[in-house]
C-alpha cells in the first residue's frame, strides 16, 4: 500500500524566531526525500512537528487523506510514524532490550523474535541485553531504527543521521535505508550535507530560515546549485593560490612516540615531519587512527620527549598549552564544546580563558573585565560571529559561530602556527566557506597551518603538502598538487 | 562471660527492629531517586509521618486509621515537594532541605499537646508460633505487620524495578527524562508518582517509630534517622537488597554499641556512638565498589529538573 503524507500550512514561531514558515509539502513512499537546509533553517522543527514533539501554531499533517493530530509523541507512534532523532532518544544504562520493549506493547518472547528477525533481514548485528553506554554511536543508530522498525512504520524520519557516524557506518546506513524503501516506507532525511543528497535521496525540498524554497527532482541539481538554493546567494569557489615555496622551518617533529595506556587509544609511531612558514600540512585519516593523540600531543596536552618537537628553534616537547601559546602556538580542538570552550560560560569568558601574559586580561589575580570584554567585541566583529552579545553563554551559539570564535580566539594573537583539527566537522556550507577563506588567509600572511582533519576535500583544497595516519604512524609527505583523493583513499585503509 | 543464647536472640530481635525505619524510608526514597528526583526531605517526612500516627491514633482510637493517616499525612507533605519541584521547577536541594526544617518544626507545633501521653499497644502477628523453634522463632515470630512488611519491601522493590514494566519506566525517566519524554512516556506523572510513593513510605517509617518502636511522641524523635536512610541509598548505588544489608549492619551497630556502652568497655562513648555511621559507610562502599555497575545503577538525571518546551 502507498503512503501519502502531506504538510500544510504549517507555522511556528518562537519568541524572536519564525522557525517554520507556512511551510506545505508533500511526499509519497517508494522515494527517498531530503530535507536540506542550514543549521538553524528550520528542518529540526518541521519533523520535531512531524513526530509530535512540537505542537505547530498552524497547519494540518494529512496521513493518506486523513488529518493527523499530533499532540504528543505517542500519537505519531499511533500513526507509523518513526522518527531518529539526531540526539539519540536513549537510556544509557538500560539494556538494549530493555531500551526496545519500553514502548512497547508485545510480550517479552515475542518481541525478542520480532528483533531478532529484524536484525536478520537488514543484517544488523547487537548484544540485546548489554547497556546501550557500551554501543558505538552507529550500533545506538542501528537499535533506534529498529525500534521504529518493530512498528512496521510508514513513514521513517531520519535527522541528520551521520553526524555521528564513520564513513563505513554511513554506507552501511544507506544500503539500509534503500532497502527500507524498497519495502514502501516513506523515507525523509534530514540534512545539511550535499554530497549525501546526491548520493541518496530522489527528491529535494530546500529550507532557508523556516521558509521552503524549492522542491525538486534530484537529477534535475548539482552539488552547486543545492549549495546556492540553501545559502540563498551565489557561493564563491574558493581557490588557494599555489604558495611560495619558502624553506624556512618553522616546526620539526623527530622521533615522536606516544604509547597510552588506554586501550581505547591509538599509540603514536615514530612520527616525523617538518612544516615550513607559509605552509599547510594536511594529515588524513580515517578517524580513530591516532588523530586525536597527534593533536593533542601537539598542543600539549600530552607532553612528550622535550627534543621531540622543535619549534622556531626552542625545543618545546615537554611543555603545556599554555607554554606552548607563548611561543605563538595556536590550537583548535575537535570538539568545541567539550575541548575548546566551556558550554556554561559566557563568550568572554571564554575567550579570557585563552590568556597570555601579555594579554593583561588579568591585574593581581583579578579579572579585568573590561578588556577582556572590548577584546571579546574585536573577536566577534573580525570573525563575523553573528551575535553581539558577549554575555550570551557559549552553548547557545551554532556550531559554525563557535568555531568561528574558537579559531577567532586563537587568531587574534597573531601566532605563527595554528593547529587545527576537523575544524568544520559538522559546519554548514557557509560556516565551512568562512573557515576555509580564513585558513587560506594564515597561509597568505607567511604563518603555518597543521590541519588535521576526516574530510579528504577539505584537505585537498586547502594544504600545500599532504600526509596520511594510519594506525599512529605517518606515511610519506606527498606535495598537494600530486595527491588525488583516491590516492589519500588507498593510503587511509592501509594501503600503499 | 556467659552470654545466654536468650540475650543473643534477643539482640537480633532489637537490631531488626531499629532497622525497619531505614528500610522502609530508604526503599520508599530509592523509588524516587530512581525517577530522577532527589528529595532530601525524608527526615521531614518521617516526623510528620510519626506526630500524624501519633495523633490520629489518640484522637481516633484506631490503629488502622492512624497507620493510613500517617502515610497519608506522608503523601501530602511530598505532594508540596513534587508540586515545586516538578510544576514550578524549584532545586530539588533546596527544596528537600526546606522540607525537612518545616516537617521538624510542625512536627514540633501540632505534637506540644500530645507529649506525656502513653501509646497504645500495636497487635503482633503469629505470638502463638513464639515457642515452637527454640532460638529461632522468638526473632522470626511475635511481630507488627510493620515489621512484616518492611523486610519484604526491598525484595518486591527490587522486583518491581527489575522485572515489571512500570519499574523500567521509573529508571527509563530517572535516565533520561528528555528521552523517556520522546517516547511519549509521562515524566511529569512518573516523578509526582514516586515522589508521592517515597512520601508514604517515610511517612508509614515514621508511624513505625511512634506507634510501635517506642510508642509515645517526643519532638524530634526521628533522630538523624532520615539522614542515614538517604546516605543508605546512595551508598548502597541505588540497590534494595544492599539498602537490607546496610540497615541491618546500622541497627545492629547502634544497640551493640549501647550494650557495649553498658557492659563498660573501655572505649570513647563518642567513638562508639559514631561507629555505626562510620561502619556502615565504610561497609557499603567496599560492597558497591565496582564503578561500572555504580555507572548503570546510577539515576544519570538524578537531581536535574525536566521542564518541557513546546
Amino acid at each position: 500500500m502507498s503512503t501519502n503524507l502531506k504538510i500544510s500550512n504549517v507555522t511556528k514561531i518562537y519568541p524572536g524566531c519564525v522557525a517554520n514558515d507556512n511551510v506545505s509539502l508533500e511526499f509519497n513512499s517508494g522515494k527517498i526525500y531530503a530535507l536540506l537546509g542550514e543549521n538553524g533553517a528550520g528542518k529540526s522543527t518541521l519533523v520535531k512537528i512531524l513526530s509530535g514533539v512540537i505542537i505547530p501554531d498552524e497547519g494540518k499533517i494529512y496521513l493518506n487523506e486523513n488529518n493527523l493530530k499530533l499532540i504528543s509523541p505517542l500519537d505519531a507512534k499511533k500513526n507509523d510514524i518513526g522518527m531518529v532523532f539526531q540526539h539519540f532518544n536513549l537510556f544509557e544504562t538500560l539494556s538494549v532490550f530493555e531500551n526496545l520493549i519500553i514502548d512497547s506493547d508485545e510480550q517479552r518472547k515475542s518481541l525478542r523474535e520480532k528483533i531478532d528477525s529484524i536484525m536478520k533481514k537488514y543484517n544488523f548485528l547487537i548484544d540485546l541485553d548489554i547497556p546501550v553506554l557500551n554501543l558505538s554511536a552507529g550500533q545506538k543508530q542501528k537499535v533506534e531504527i529498529i525500534r521504529c522498525l518493530i512498528r512496521n512504520p510508514k513513514v521513517l524520519i531520519m535527522d541528520e543521521p551521520t553526524s555521528v557516524l564513520t564513513e563505513q557506518e554511513t554506507s552501511e546506513l544507506f544500503l539500509s535505508l534503500k532497502k527500507f524503501s524498497e519495502e514502501g516506507i516513506l523515507i525523509i532525511y534530514i540534512t545539511h550535507k550535499l554530497k549525501e543528497v546526491m548520493q541518496l535521496c530522489d527528491e529535494v525540498a530546500v529550507m532557508r530560515r523556516g521558509k521552503l524554497v524549492s522542491v525538486s527532482q534530484i537529477k534535475n541539481e548539482n552539488i552547486e546549485s543545492l549549495a546556492n538554493k540553501m545559502v540563498g546567494q551565489n557561493l564563491k569557489t574558493i581557490k588557494k593560490r599555489k604558495a611560495k615555496t619558502s624553506s624556512d622551518q618553522l616546526i620539526n617533529i623527530t622521533n615522536l612516540n606516544f604509547i597510552s595506556e588506554d586501550p581505547f587509544e591509538t599509540n603514536l609511531n615514530n612520527i616525523n615531519f617538518s612544516v615550513n612558514r607559509g605552509e599547510c600540512l594536511g594529515i588524513a585519516g580515517i578517524s580513530g587512527n591516532g588523530q586525536s593523540e597527534l593533536f593533542q600531543v601537539l598542543s600539549g596536552e600530552i607532553l612528550s620527549d622535550k627534543n621531540s618537537i622543535e619549534y622556531n628553534k626552542n625545543y618545546i616537547g615537554d611543555l603545556n598549552p599554555q607554554e606552548r601559546r607563548e611561543y605563538l602556538m595556536a590550537f583548535s580542538p575537535e570538539d568545541r564544546l567539550e575541548q575548546a570552550a566551556i558550554p556554561q560560560m559566557a563568550i568572554f569568558e571564554n575567550v579570557a580563558l585563552n590568556n597570555f601574559k601579555s594579554s593583561n586580561f588579568f591585574n593581581n589575580g583579578l579579572i579585568n573585565e573590561n578588556k577582556i570584554k572590548e577584546h571579546s567585541k574585536k573577536i566577534i566583529s573580525d570573525f563575523n560571529v553573528n551575535t553581539d552579545n558577549i554575555e550570551l553563554k557559549s552553548q547557545f551559539l551554532s556550531g559554525g559561530n563557535l568555531q568561528k570564535l574558537i579559531i577567532g580566539r586563537e587568531l587574534i594573537t597573531a601566532p605563527d602556527l595554528l593547529i587545527c583539527f576537523n575544524p568544520t566537522w559538522g559546519l554548514d556550507v557557509g560556516a565551512i566557506n568562512y573557515i576555509h577563506e580564513t585558513l587560506i588567509k594564515i597561509n597568505e600572511q607567511n604563518k603555518s597551518i597543521i590541519l588535521i582533519s576526516t574530510d579528504t576535500d577539505e584537505l585537498l583544497k586547502l594544504s600545500d603538502k599532504i600526509s596520511v595516519i594510519h594506525k599512529g604512524k605517518l606515511s610519506n609527505i606527498m606535495n598537494a598538487d600530486e595527491v588525488t583523493s583516491e590516492k589519500l583513499g588507498i593510503l587511509m585503509g592501509g594501503g600503499n | 562471660m556467659i552470654i545466654d543464647i536468650h540475650f543473643i536472640g534477643l539482640i537480633i530481635t532489637s537490631i531488626m527492629a531499629s532497622a525497619v525505619p531505614l528500610i522502609l524510608a530508604s526503599c520508599g526514597e530509592l523509588i524516587t531517586e530512581r525517577s530522577g528526583v532527589l528529595n532530601l526531605g525524608v527526615e521531614g517526612m518521617m516526623i510528620i509521618g510519626a506526630i500524624s500516627g501519633f495523633a490520629f491514633m489518640t484522637v481516633t482510637g484506631s490503629l488502622f486509621i492512624a497507620v493510613i493517616g500517617a502515610m497519608l499525612a506522608g503523601v501530602l507533605i511530598s505532594t508540596i515537594f513534587a508540586f515545586l519541584t516538578q510544576t514550578l521547577i524549584t532545586n530539588h536541594v533546596a527544596t528537600g532541605l526546606a522540607l525537612t526544617i518545616f516537617g521538624i518544626g510542625i512536627s514540633a507545633m501540632i505534637g506540644k499537646n500530645f507529649v506525656g501521653i502513653p501509646g497504645k499497644e500495636f497487635p503482633v502477628l503469629f505470638e502463638s508460633l513464639k515457642d515452637t523453634i527454640p532460638f529461632l522463632s522468638p526473632i522470626l515470630f511475635g511481630h507488627s505487620i510493620v515489621f512484616y512488611f518492611a523486610f519484604a519491601l526491598p525484595f518486591f522493590t527490587n522486583y518491581f524495578l527489575k522485572k515489571t514494566k512500570i519499574g523500567l519506566i521509573v529508571r527509563a525517566v530517572g535516565d533520561s527524562p528528555e528521552s523517556a519524554s520522546n517516547q511519549g512516556i509521562n515524566v511529569k506523572l512518573v516523578r509526582y508518582s514516586c515522589i508521592l510513593y517515597g512520601g508514604a513510605m517515610c511517612g508509614l517509617a515514621g508511624a513505625y517509630l511512634s506507634m510501635i518502636y517506642t510508642p509515645q511522641w517526643i519532638e524530634n524523635m526521628t533522630g538523624g534517622r532520615g539522614w542515614i536512610a538517604l546516605a543508605l541509598v546512595v551508598f548502597s548505588t541505588w540497590n534494595p537488597i544492599k539498602i537490607l544489608i546496610g540497615a541491618m549492619i546500622f541497627g545492629g551497630l547502634t544497640i551493640i554499641q549501647f550494650h557495649m556502652q553498658a557492659m563498660g568497655v573501655r572505649v570513647p562513648v563518642q567513638f562508639l556512638t559514631a561507629l555505626p555511621y562510620i561502619v556502615t559507610i565504610i561497609v557499603l562502599v567496599v560492597i558497591s565498589r565496582d564503578s561500572r555497575k555504580i555507572r548503570l545503577s546510577t539515576p544519570s538525571s538524578l537531581g536535574k529538573s525536566f521542564y518541557k518546551d513546546n
